[in-house]
This record gives C-alpha cells, sequence and structure tokens, in this order.
C-alpha cells in the first residue's frame, strides 16, 4: 500500500495499532479501577479517612498541567500537519515541560505524603494511592519516549512521518485521559 | 593458530573436566554410597559434621562448582556441528545452546544446597535436613534440560538430509535411549525407598552411568566430526 | 505448501493424522517449523493441566496461610505435587525449543541478530523461575509430611515468590520482542503485537508489591498481582501463538519482507 493510499484509506490518526494498544491499557486500568471501587467500598470509612489526606488541590493541578500538555501536543500534530515543523517542534518541547513539571510535582507530592507518614503499606487506600500513580508515572515516562520518537521525527526533513507523529500523540493523550479518571478516583469521589 | 586448533583445545578440555569430575564424584562420601532419603534428620546432621566426611564435602563440591560449566563449550560444539547439518532454518542449533545454558544452571543450584548444608553442620538438624533434600531433589529429579538435549540432537539427525550426514544415524538412536534412561529419575520425589528414590538404581545409577556414557560417545563422535569438517575444508581450500 | 518444489513433490496425502504427519515429516521444507510451533502449543496446554490441574498450585494459595494450614497445604497435595512435577521436569526442556522458535521470528525480522539471541538467553534462564525451582521447593514441601511446620512455610515462601515474583527475565525479555517488532522492516509481526509486550512487561512491574504484601490485592494470590496479570498473559500467549502460525504459513525463507497471506 502506498502512502497516499494508506492516507486515504487512515480512518484514526496515527498508527491503528496504537490505537489497539490504547484499548487494551485502557482495558486494564478500567480492571484496576474496579478492584479499587470494591475494595473502597468494603472498607468506605478507612478510605474516606485517608483520601482525606490528599490534598485536592495538588489533584487540580496535576489535572490542569497533564491538559496543558494534551493541548500542546495537539497544536505539535496541527503544526506537522499544516508542515510548519519549526513550530510542531516547540510545541512538542512545551509538551514534555508540561509533562516533566507533573513528573517533578507528583514526586515531590510523594515525598511529603511520605513525610507525613503515609507509605506504601500504611492502609489499603494508601496502597492503591502509591500504585495508580506509580504505574501512571511509568506509563508517563514511556510517553517521554513516545515524544522523544515525535521530535525525532520532525527534526530532519529525511523523516518527518506524520503517521508516527500522531501515533505518538494519541499515546500521550491517553496518558491524559488515564490521569483524569485516576484524579476523578482518588481525590474527588468522596 | 588457526579456528581448528582452538576448537581442539576446546574439545580436549573435556577429558580434564571428566577426570575432575569423576575425582570430585568419588571424593563426595554421599555419592560412592549413596545417601538414603530415609535418613532421619539426626543421621543427615551426623553425617555433615562427621569430620571424616566434612572436608571430603566441601572439597568435592568446592570441585563442582568449579567445574560445573565444564561442558558448555562441548555443548558448543555440538550446536556448531548441528549448524552444519542440512537444515532450513537455525532452531535446533538454538535450542541445543538454551539447553546448555540450563542444563549446569541446575546443577550449581544442587551444589549451593550441598555446600549451605555443609557449611554450619552445628544448626538444628532440621534446617541440614532440608538443605540435604533441596539438593539431591535438584540433583535428582531435574533432567529436563538433558531429556531435551538428546531429544533435540536426534531430531536434528533425522532430519540431516544430506549425502554425508553430520553425525551417523546410530548417534540419533542413541540419543533416544539416553533419554528415555533419564526418565525415571524425574520421579525421584515420589519414593524413598527402591530404585525411584535418589539413591535407587534407576534414579542414581541408570541416570549418572547414562550422562557418563553420553558424555564419552559423544566426545569421541564430536572429535570425529569436527576432522572429518578440518579434512573437508583443507581439500575444498 | 512448498510452491517450487511442488511439480516434483507426491501429493500431499489427505486422510488419517499420522498420513498427514508422515507427509510433512518427509516432504515439508517448513517442518522445523511446525515442530516449534506445535511445542509450544502442546507445553502451553500441558502447563496449563499441570500448574492448575495436577499440582493445583494454580490460582496460587494465600501467603497468609499459617504454618499449620501450610503443612495441611502440602499434605493435601502430596501426589498431585510430586508425580505432576515430576512431569514438568520430564518436558522442561521442550521450552528450549519454544525460545528457539521464537527467536527464529527475530532472526527473520531487519533487525540485528542482537535481539534474537538475546532472547534466547533470557528465556532460557527463565526457565528456572518459571517453573523449575517450584517444582523442586514443592517436591521437597511434599515429600516429608511430617516436616517442622516452620521450615515448611519457609518453602512455600519459597516456591511462590520465586515463581510469581521474579520479574526481571519476562520484563527485559518481552521489552527486547517489542522493540524487535517496532523496529522490524519486513512486517512479520503487526506493530500492535510489539505495543503487547509492552503490556505483558508491564505487568511485570505489577507484580512487585507481591514481595511487600501477605494480603490484600497486590499479594501474589491477589486481583491485581494474579489475576488481572493472568489475564494479560492469556491474551498475550494465545495472541502470539495465533501470530507464529501466521508467521509460519507466510514464511519464503527470504531476507525481505514476509508476504501477506493470500486470503
Amino acid at each position: 500500500m502506498t502512502t497516499a493510499a494508506k492516507a486515504q484509506h487512515r480512518f484514526v490518526p496515527g498508527q491503528p495499532d496504537m490505537w489497539a494498544f490504547v484499548l487494551f491499557e485502557a482495558l486494564v486500568f478500567t480492571a484496576y479501577f474496579v478492584v479499587y471501587v470494591v475494595c473502597r467500598t468494603r472498607s468506605l470509612d478507612l478510605f474516606l479517612q485517608s483520601q482525606a489526606h490528599l490534598d485536592l488541590r495538588v489533584g487540580v493541578f496535576h489535572t490542569l498541567v497533564l491538559l496543558a500538555s494534551s493541548w500542546f501536543v495537539a497544536r505539535c500534530v496541527q503544526a506537522a500537519r499544516e508542515r510548519s515543523f519549526r513550530a510542531a517542534l516547540t510545541n512538542a518541547y512545551l509538551t514534555m515541560l508540561f509533562g516533566f513539571v507533573f513528573l517533578v510535582s507528583k514526586v515531590l507530592e510523594w515525598a511529603a505524603k511520605l513525610d507525613e507518614g503515609f507509605g506504601f503499606t500504611t492502609d489499603e487506600f494508601f496502597s492503591f494511592y502509591y500504585f495508580l500513580t506509580a504505574i501512571h508515572f511509568l506509563h508517563l515516562l514511556i510517553g517521554f519516549v513516545a515524544l522523544g520518537i515525535a521530535v525525532h521525527q520532525l527534526w530532519s526533513p529525511a523523516r518527518r512521518s506524520q503517521e508516527l507523529v500522531e501515533t505518538c500523540a494519541t499515546y500521550w493523550h491517553t496518558i491524559d485521559f488515564l490521569w483524569v479518571l485516576i484524579f476523578a478516583l482518588l481525590y474527588v469521589m468522596r | 593458530m588457526s579456528r581448528a586448533d582452538g576448537e581442539r583445545i576446546l574439545l580436549w578440555t573435556l577429558p580434564v573436566v571428566g577426570v575432575v569430575w569423576l575425582s570430585a564424584f568419588l571424593l563426595f562420601p554421599g555419592f560412592v554410597q549413596p545417601m538414603s532419603p530415609t535418613m532421619s534428620a539426626e543421621e543427615v546432621a551426623a553425617f555433615y559434621r562427621d569430620p571424616e566426611n566434612l572436608p571430603r564435602i566441601r572439597a568435592s563440591m568446592i570441585l563442582f562448582n568449579w567445574f560445573a560449566v565444564g561442558l558448555i563449550p562441548i555443548l558448543a560444539l555440538i550446536v556448531l556441528q548441528i549448524r552444519r547439518m542440512a537444515h532450513r532454518t537455525p532452531i535446533f542449533s538454538y535450542s541445543l545452546l538454551a539447553c546448555a545454558a540450563g542444563g549446569p544452571t541446575i546443577f550449581l543450584m544442587a551444589n549451593l544446597f550441598w555446600l549451605l548444608a555443609a557449611f554450619r553442620p552445628t544448626r538444628d538438624p532440621q534446617l541440614t535436613l532440608m538443605f540435604n533434600d533441596l539438593a539431591w531433589v535438584t540433583f535428582s529429579t531435574q533432567v529436563g534440560f538433558l531429556i531435551a538435549q538428546s531429544v533435540i540432537l536426534a531430531l536434528a539427525i533425522y532430519l540431516d538430509r544430506q549425502q554425508r550426514p553430520v553425525f551417523g544415524r546410530w548417534v540419533a538412536h542413541f540419543n533416544l535411549v539416553v533419554a528415555a534412561l533419564l526418565v525415571p529419575a524425574a520421579f525421584a520425589g515420589t519414593a524413598m525407598t527402591g530404585p525411584i528414590a535418589w539413591d535407587g538404581l534407576l534414579t542414581f545409577w541408570v541416570r549418572n552411568i547414562a550422562i557418563g556414557v553420553w558424555i564419552v560417545v559423544m566426545a569421541v563422535v564430536l572429535a570425529r566430526a569436527i576432522s572429518r569438517q578440518r579434512a573437508d575444508e583443507a581439500v575444498a581450500a | 505448501m512448498s510452491d517450487s518444489a511442488a511439480g516434483t513433490l507426491p501429493e500431499e496425502r489427505s486422510g488419517s493424522l499420522l498420513r498427514k504427519v508422515a507427509w510433512h515429516w518427509r516432504y515439508d521444507e517448513k517442518r522445523e517449523l511446525w515442530i516449534g510451533w506445535w511445542t509450544l502449543v502442546v507445553f502451553y496446554n500441558l502447563y496449563g493441566l499441570l500448574f492448575f490441574v495436577i499440582t493445583r498450585t494454580q490460582p496460587p494459595p494465600q501467603p497468609s496461610l499459617s504454618p499449620a494450614e501450610i503443612a495441611q497445604w502440602f499434605a493435601d497435595r502430596h501426589h498431585g505435587l510430586l508425580y505432576g512435577y515430576a512431569i514438568v521436569s520430564i518436558v522442561g526442556g521442550a521450552t528450549a525449543v519454544m525460545n528457539a522458535t521464537l527467536a527464529y521470528s527475530m532472526r527473520r525480522m531487519s533487525v540485528s541478530r542482537a535481539f534474537a539471541y538475546s532472547y534466547l538467553v533470557i528465556y532460557a534462564l527463565a526457565t528456572l523461575p518459571g517453573m523449575l525451582i517450584m517444582g523442586v521447593v514443592c517436591s521437597v514441601g511434599a515429600m516429608r509430611p511430617d516436616r517442622d511446620p516452620a521450615l515448611m512455610s519457609w518453602l512455600y515462601d519459597f516456591a511462590f515468590l520465586s515463581f510469581e515474583g521474579t520479574m526481571g527475565v519476562f520484563l527485559i525479555g518481552s521489552l527486547v520482542w517489542m522493540a524487535a517488532v517496532l523496529l522490524d522492516e519486513n512486517r512479520v509481526f503487526p506493530k500492535w503485537f510489539g505495543y503487547l509486550n509492552l503490556c505483558n512487561a508491564l505487568t511485570e512491574v505489577v507484580v512487585a508489591p507481591a514481595w511487600i504484601f501477605q494480603d490484600g490485592v497486590f499479594a501474589w494470590d491477589g486481583e491485581i498481582a494474579w489475576w488481572i496479570n493472568m489475564g494479560v498473559f492469556v491474551t498475550y500467549t494465545t495472541v502470539f501463538l495465533t501470530l507464529l502460525r501466521r508467521l509460519i504459513l507466510r514464511e519464503d525463507f527470504g531476507t525481505g519482507p514476509l508476504p501477506e497471506l493470500s486470503q
């Protein structure tokens, strides 16, 4: 299939393979969320009590930061589509910047909680808190690899595969989406 | 120094390794008259505490620890011979390579447990008994990679369809027989007495003699294959 | 099957299973690949049977059992454990052929042979924590029913933690395969399979808390560390067995992109 033909037949942005992956990961995370909700229902008081130790404002900050990063990656894809690659690169870097802000902020939040004496084994809620945020953190690190690939593509005129850039963006959006769900479950649902 | 010389050197390590293994085997007081699984914790602890036994146990096991992987160069040479066979894919040579990694690692585990059992002979006899059990069960029952080695080699030989196959077909039949002889040893955990127990005829004597014979036969066959290979290459050159 | 030689080979015999196997043994140039594939299929089924039905060590029991309960657990499974793991030690070497077949799939790719060799070595090592250590330890646990329950408890931990908790080999191994698939230009496997390898690798990370918790969803028998992980693993295995079969059917023994199957 030539690139042109492929472009005509594309019904999702980026590789369809990435969408399959994203769907599968979403399924796995949904399973984690279901387990969380079931455990929470069983020990509601404990969870409510422990949740009170999480700062909602910090959660909101994280969410806004990631949403901003998603916005920048979307602009990056748009710029690449319009073939203004300098702009696309700038937006990719901004995405990375905001992603990095999230990472640092997350680590600081963990440090603060550990300081207050809430560790992985403190109670069931905190086990979930650290587990969900850590596994998300790991996905975010992988997201940086994806962004790196996107930047690598945008850099040289020899490459610049629109499909690959969109694929990386798709992944980034997914991590943002998963964070919103985690935020809702851990911080908001009280 | 040519490649052929290097391979010959590797081949000649085998008799050296063989002598070391045999010495270690005879040195370990629990092999020549194999320890029985029915020994009580006290008897096993006494075995390890006995000042006649302890130095021999440690020396033999240290020797085994040094030379446990001594067979791998020979397995590597067999892998190279499989590559010369008329196969469509490298799957058989890869398989044998994987077996080569597995077998000695397991033997090292057993070796480790024996050394552990001998390290603090004054500890609780129940602990010494457990380490002794772990060592013997690992040593006796883990025949998987040895069986696989022989079966894979046999398959590779049967499928080596060329004018002059690398190994004669009898080598394949021989390997299947060896594989079959190793099977009973896998069941060593199921019996405390009799031929299947880890000190029994099938599990201890038949198994270990089969392995010994396999090593000797394969070494001879390998040496012949390598010299024939060199002769062919010299003619071609 | 083999187009070029079709003119000179006897017709593929239809008929009994034995006849078909004999034909393939004699004439099919892909027989090594099929030997590898069938070894994979038979072994995984046997593995399921041995671990879930005969030894009954999967799904895993709770880490939080008391020593007396653990002694009882071993006693209940006395024969299953001893005979089941005997069979495991006989067939365990089949993993060498399985890993060789998967390594071959990477050889067929346009990527360096280093990927195939890395995978082969990593997974050769993986058989120890993947089944053999557990086999030895459970056999030792079962063989003396009158052993001190405190020692049985240690053996129990040794068996299950080494089995459920050894993650590195499968983690790195999956990442190696993932990288190979994503970089490959011969279209040996679809890209989404590369990503599925990433999912499988991540399940190894998720298991880590099993070393910390003795009960709950993160313990070695927990909903997250075992059940969800097992779901991913079964999916992954079924998928790669299917993809491997397609690979063998498409195989042209060349070095370029694999042709698609003519549907």
